[in-house]
């Protein structure tokens, strides 16, 4: 049960509508392009239509807007303002007005991912493959491991240079190991997915019709 | 060429991409509808419990009525999956008396957020003990202001939100956070940018099996409290959470279903290395017949 729709009349309404996309959906197994298509554009139309409310009332009208009106003398988000002003008007502007609020914002946004991606990951990560010398002997096998499968996995990569007989079956072996992995990736993503239906059958058969628990 | 005769025999049934489809849904239903009858004898729950006794280690050393900030960052696509692990920590987190706020930096963690406080509300938590922050914008830079300040809650007398003032304004005020993930954001950027300003608090996260493989080295790292992040731990988490409260299972996912659509995907794949394409390629393969 998916626990959001109760015995309202709302939540019955609910679960019919959810229940007709589902098949409107499932529909284009059968040659139902058409019914598909119209489901797909009720997602996008209520995804735009949902963005641009959490837009206006969550962040646009308490973030900038009433503080403005509350106490104009706030230099900042005047900025703010004529940069939301100039994204809005993107389609008529010239190229160097917008080159400055998106250079901004995509400025922003990588030095805040990037920082994070050295300091979170990238350095955490690193000094905990480390081989210490106190390690286990199942620890100092699985770090050899570790190790071993990293460099043939890298060289996997190495193309164009000539690498002699070790170096070509270390390629090939490097690249099993990549194609292992990635295999191994997909069956979890398999998993995760194949989830998502049996939780959609579930609603069918059991919000829906009622005849499971 | 002369084929062998189970390869022939393979040619004759061989239903399109579409017809393998309706297999699937058909298998599927059957395996939900069959599930109650054989879970006695087909476990969805890890037998591991490594996971659920790291989760419930953390939960342990929370202090009494404990200020739990949830960031909520799922998303419609992949919620399903991990939906009964996240409403099994809630009810645990809830049992330990604990007052939850939520937070989303993604529009559809949002939608989510909005949809389990209704939830939660309904089923008869106190609003005293729940608070929704709501949306919070910018993504990254979003998540590195509301380390040091979150947004005003919507109503300024919540009990919770006084509770949080009252140690700060922001994410540090609180004692642990779970973080929900989805495709776009979640746990990894709470990590990278949460986790190296405020070392202290405790992570948990939950996010759907196929952030399985990136987010268990930050397990290992000690960067994350607990995880889950695979069906199967989900399901054990879910199932001890009940035996504790006394109330039904709520692992949501049926294994007499989940074991038939593996089986209808090994036959896919079987099928792809039998005929060395995926079943659209039968088109193709007809008109290579034809001719």
């Amino acid at each position: 049960m998916t626990g959001f729709a109760d015995g309202s009349p709302a939540g019955i309404a609910a679960t019919w509508v959810s229940a007709a996309v589902t098949i409107a959906v499932w529909s284009y197994f059968v040659g139902g392009g058409r019914v598909f298509r119209l489901a797909q554009y009720l997602l996008a139309g209520l995804a735009t239509g949902y963005l641009v409310l959490l837009g206006v009332r969550e962040v646009l009208i308490p973030q900038l807007v009433s503080p403005l009106v509350d106490d104009p003398a706030q230099p900042l988000l005047w900025v703010a303002l004529v940069f939301v002003a100039i994204v809005i008007a993107v389609r008529w502007l010239p190229d160097s007005v917008v080159a400055l609020p998106v250079a901004l914002l995509v400025a922003a946004t990588a030095a805040f991912a990037l920082g994070g991606a050295v300091v979170g990951t990238v350095l955490p990560q690193v000094g905990a493959g480390m081989i210490a010398p106190t390690e286990t002997p199942i620890g100092l096998g699985s770090g050899l491991l570790a190790m071993l499968i990293t460099v043939l996995v890298v060289v996997g990569f190495v193309h164009g240079t000539r690498t002699g007989r070790l170096g070509s079956s270390a390629a090939v072996a490097g690249r099993w190991l990549l194609l292992g992995g990635i295999g191994g990736w997909l069956g979890f993503l398999l998993v995760s997915r194949l989830a998502l239906l049996v939780d959609r059958m579930h609603f069918l058969l059991g919000d829906w019709l009622g005849l499971v628990r | 060429m002369i084929e062998t005769r189970s390869r022939i025999r393979l040619r004759r049934w061989r239903p399109r991409g579409l017809a393998w489809s309706i297999v699937l849904l058909a298998a599927l239903a059957v395996g939900v509808l069959v599930g109650g009858s054989v879970s006695n004898q087909l476990r969805l729950e890890n037998p591991d419990r490594s996971r659920v006794s790291e989760l419930r280690a953390v939960l342990g050393r929370l202090p009494d009525r404990p200020l739990v900030l949830v960031g909520m960052d799922g998303d419609l696509g992949t919620y399903p999956e991990i939906r009964p692990a996240l409403r099994a920590v809630l009810a645990d987190l809830l049992a330990h008396d604990a007052r939850i706020a939520m937070v989303s930096f993604t529009p559809e963690g949002r939608a989510l957020a909005a949809a389990e406080v209704a939830r939660l509300a309904d089923d008869g938590v106190a609003a005293d003990r729940l608070l929704d922050y709501g949306y919070v914008a910018g993504a990254e830079a979003g998540l590195v202001l509301a380390v040091t300040d979150l947004p005003s809650p919507p109503r300024p007398d919540n009990p919770v939100g006084r509770a949080v003032l009252a140690d700060g304004d922001g994410i540090a005020a609180f004692d642990i956070a779970v973080v929900v993930g989805g495709i776009d954001f979640g746990p990894r950027g709470w990590v990278e940018q949460v986790a190296t300003r405020l070392p202290s608090l405790p992570l948990i996260a939950v996010a759907p099996t196929f952030a399985q493989p990136e987010l268990a080295p930050y397990l290992r790292t000690g960067q994350l409290d607990a995880l889950l992040a695979t069906v199967r731990d989900d399901a054990a988490y879910a199932q001890d959470v009940a035996l504790r409260e006394g109330t039904s299972d709520r692992t949501g996912q049926s294994p007499a279903a989940m074991l038939v659509g593996m089986l209808v995907a090994l036959g896919v794949i079987g099928r792809a290395y039998v005929y060395g394409g995926p079943p659209e390629a039968d088109a193709a393969i007809d008109e290579e017949d034809a001719a």
